[in-house]
């Protein structure tokens, strides 16, 4: 019988200092046979252990298309994260999963996509992102808007550097409040809704971000046309166990970590609390 | 022998049974307490047993997933090793009421599925259940309002019905069948006359049973949201948040997990009961907290109990009619189940057709 509560040992190959108090590591399964076999979706996540300090669950951000290893990023906010921010590369960390249902990724294809992510929403967008650059040919205009309280508390300058520089995609960037080297957009992120052409009906929206930020994008997306099933939104709740057991995530009768958390607008409304 | 099959034997007879299987499992079963109360533990002998009482304060589910539970051990080295602590000592729960046994059928059901909960499964599996039919309620039980008892046609390995110095035995499992096969001698078929006695002690049962839940229409009030929102501000302002409800609720599942530093560099996973009540269950690192007034949390506990999106997916509402929750709560009389109920069923908005032209 599987434990549903044993983690594998993951080892750190890789550290990048993304922000102030945000880290994105690299880690693989000790495990050969385990590493070879684990698969994800996009949007799905992982329950991260440091023994001693706890559990913590996280969005994978890497690419679930190439193998080999995965990626998390994370802030500090706590016991366990700021446990993980002492890490060296090496170091171990537990790891169970991954869990949750993740975006729908198949589905979408032959649609425009439009991605809306605030802060420390990018990583679990991500790894949707990346998959979507490898198929690109598959979907239609893409679009990516991205918000964050100030320029250096952007997660993966590098990449979006990159996608900057790609004429397949069209990346804009916010903050809340700039500074002497910020030369772009200020003001939250659906500000940028006015900078952009989008065909409500030929496009998928996803968005993760701040509750706060969520609502208000729904509601701009919703003034623009969206179906509810055409906007996706991830639903972030206090986790333990990721299987739907200990009962912390429960929104109604849903259980975020093992229904979600990716939902519709449609499946969100019908929710007797948000 | 067979499942469904029904028996009557001795009581010293069936008890010196248990007391020769003592040595294989752990016996546990009602005991007189200090204080008069009854209180289910391990017993060395069944002379320890206690029959006169009706139920126990604390629910029976402590017996699959106790308080504090460990999950596994952890050794810290540079790679740690870590080592499972599933329990799979075999257990004999002895005279538990009809109310419980739900209870556990409800657990069986939720802790299996995609994502089977194996700690409580094999604590399940070693575990043999002699439920006791229950004679006389308390003045807080409600069961014959929540299918929950005073006696079950199912669930059990073994149910007894108390006829003073005889049981009646239903068989209710192969565990059950196996047990019973450990007589020597003395048990004969149930005649029709012990059936119909049985009937009349049940009957009696019923007809004691003071509080009263009629959960259909609160049901409907809740799937349809007809509750007043100042109904669950008035329960919002009454509840301490102490989360009494939730432990003593042979339903409820919900728990926490946390790490225990024995020494230096070792130590536990464990997970211990926690309670939707509590403010601090949905709190996020973030500080953002989706229920944080007491008003919430009630109107989830409820939702949860008595909505039709439950129903369906659990199979039955989430009550089974203990009343434990009645001599509980802090809010006496205000926010145990059977209050609720009637207060959503007389309190509640009537439906939009029903509000008149
Ligand atoms: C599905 C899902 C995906 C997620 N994905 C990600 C992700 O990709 N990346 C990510 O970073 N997070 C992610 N999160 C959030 C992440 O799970 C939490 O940040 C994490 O659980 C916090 O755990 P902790 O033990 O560090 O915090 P806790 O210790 O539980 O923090 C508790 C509280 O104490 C405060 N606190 C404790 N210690 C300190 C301290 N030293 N300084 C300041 N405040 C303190 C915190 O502010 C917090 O309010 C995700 C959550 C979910 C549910
Ligand atoms: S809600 Fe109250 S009466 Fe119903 S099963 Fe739980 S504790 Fe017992
Ligand atoms: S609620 Fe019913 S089954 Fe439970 S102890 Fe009371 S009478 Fe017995
Ligand atoms: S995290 Fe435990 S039920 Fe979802």
């Amino acid at each position: 019988m599987d434990n549903l509560y044993l983690p594998q040992l993951a080892v750190i190959d890789q550290i990048v200092d993304e922000t102030p108090d945000t880290k994105t590591f690299t880690l693989h399964f000790l495990d050969q046979k385990h590493n070879k076999a684990f698969a994800f979706k996009p949007g799905q996540f992982v329950e991260v252990s440091v023994f001693g300090k706890g559990e913590a669950p996280f969005g994978l951000c890497s690419n679930p298309l190439r193998k080999g290893n995965f990626r998390i990023t994370v802030r500090a906010t706590g016991t366990v994260t700021n446990a993980m921010h002492q890490a060296k590369v090496g170091d171990v960390f537990g790891v169970r999963g991954p869990f949750g249902n993740g975006f729908p990724f198949e589905e979408v294809m032959g649609y425009d996509i439009l991605i809306v992510a605030g802060g420390i929403g990018l990583p679990p967008l991500r790894s949707l992102i990346e998959p979507i650059f490898d198929k690109r040919k598959k979907f239609g205009n893409f679009i990516i808007l991205y918000g964050a309280r100030t320029p250096s508390d952007r997660v993966y300058k590098d990449a979006l550097a990159e996608w900057a520089a790609r004429d397949d995609v069209q990346l804009l960037q916010t903050v809340d409040r700039g500074d002497e080297s910020w030369t772009g957009n200020v003001g939250v992120v659906t500000t940028l809704f006015e900078k952009i052409k989008v065909d409500p009906q030929r496009t998928f929206a996803f968005t993760c971000g701040p509750p706060i930020m969520i609502r208000f994008v729904i509601q701009d997306l919703l003034a623009m046309g969206f179906a509810d099933d055409h906007i996706i939104s991830t639903l972030e709740r206090y986790m333990k166990c990721g299987v739907g057991k200990c009962g912390h995530c429960a929104i109604g009768h849903k259980y975020i970590c093992v229904d979600g958390p990716v939902f519709s607008w449609q499946q969100i409304k019908v929710l007797p609390e948000r | 022998m067979k499942v469904g099959q029904k028996y009557v034997l001795d009581k010293q007879a069936f008890l010196a049974v248990l007391d020769s299987l003592r040595r294989g499992a752990k016996l546990i079963g009602p005991t007189a307490g200090p204080d008069g109360d009854v209180i289910f533990r391990e017993v060395e002998s069944t002379s320890e047993f206690t029959h006169d009482y009706v139920n126990e304060f604390d629910p029976i589910k402590r017996f699959f997933i106790p308080h504090r539970q460990d999950l596994f051990r952890f050794q810290l080295d540079k790679m740690p090793k870590f080592e499972p602590l599933v329990d799979t000592s075999p257990q004999i729960l002895f005279g538990i009421r009809s109310c419980d046994v739900k209870g556990i059928l409800h657990w069986d059901k939720f802790f299996t599925g995609v994502y089977a909960d194996n700690y409580y499964l094999a604590k399940r599996a070693n575990t043999t259940i002699i439920s006791v039919a229950c004679n006389r309620p308390l003045d807080t039980c409600f069961c014959i309002c929540c299918d929950g008892g005073p006696w079950l046609e199912s669930g059990f390995d073994l149910q007894l019905s108390d006829f003073g110095d005889r049981y009646l035995i239903d068989v209710g499992s192969a565990k059950g069948v196996a047990l019973l096969a450990k007589v020597k001698k003395g048990l004969v078929a149930a005649t029709r006359q012990d059936l119909e006695h049985r009937k009349e002690l049940m009957a009696t049962c019923d007809s004691q049973m003071v509080p009263t839940a009629y959960v259909a229409k609160a049901i409907i009030q809740i799937t349809n949201r007809r509750v007043r929102e100042e109904l669950w501000d008035e329960m919002g302002y009454e509840c301490f948040s102490c989360g009494g409800c939730t432990h003593v609720c042979p339903v409820c599942t919900c728990y926490d997990v946390a790490d225990y530093m024995e020494t230096p560099t070792s130590g536990v996973r464990f997970r211990c009961w926690d309670s939707c009540q509590y403010s601090g269950f949905t709190r996020e690192a973030s500080g953002h907290n989706p229920r944080e007034k007491a008003k919430e949390r009630i109107k989830r506990r409820f939702y949860h109990k008595l909505s039709y999106a439950y129903v369906k997916l659990d199979g039955h509402h989430g009550c089974v009619g203990c009343g434990r929750c009645i001599t509980v709560c802090e809010a006496i009389g205000m926010l145990d189940l059977p209050a609720v109920v009637k207060r959503l069923r007389r309190e509640g908005q009537p439906a939009p057709e029903e509000q008149g032209a």
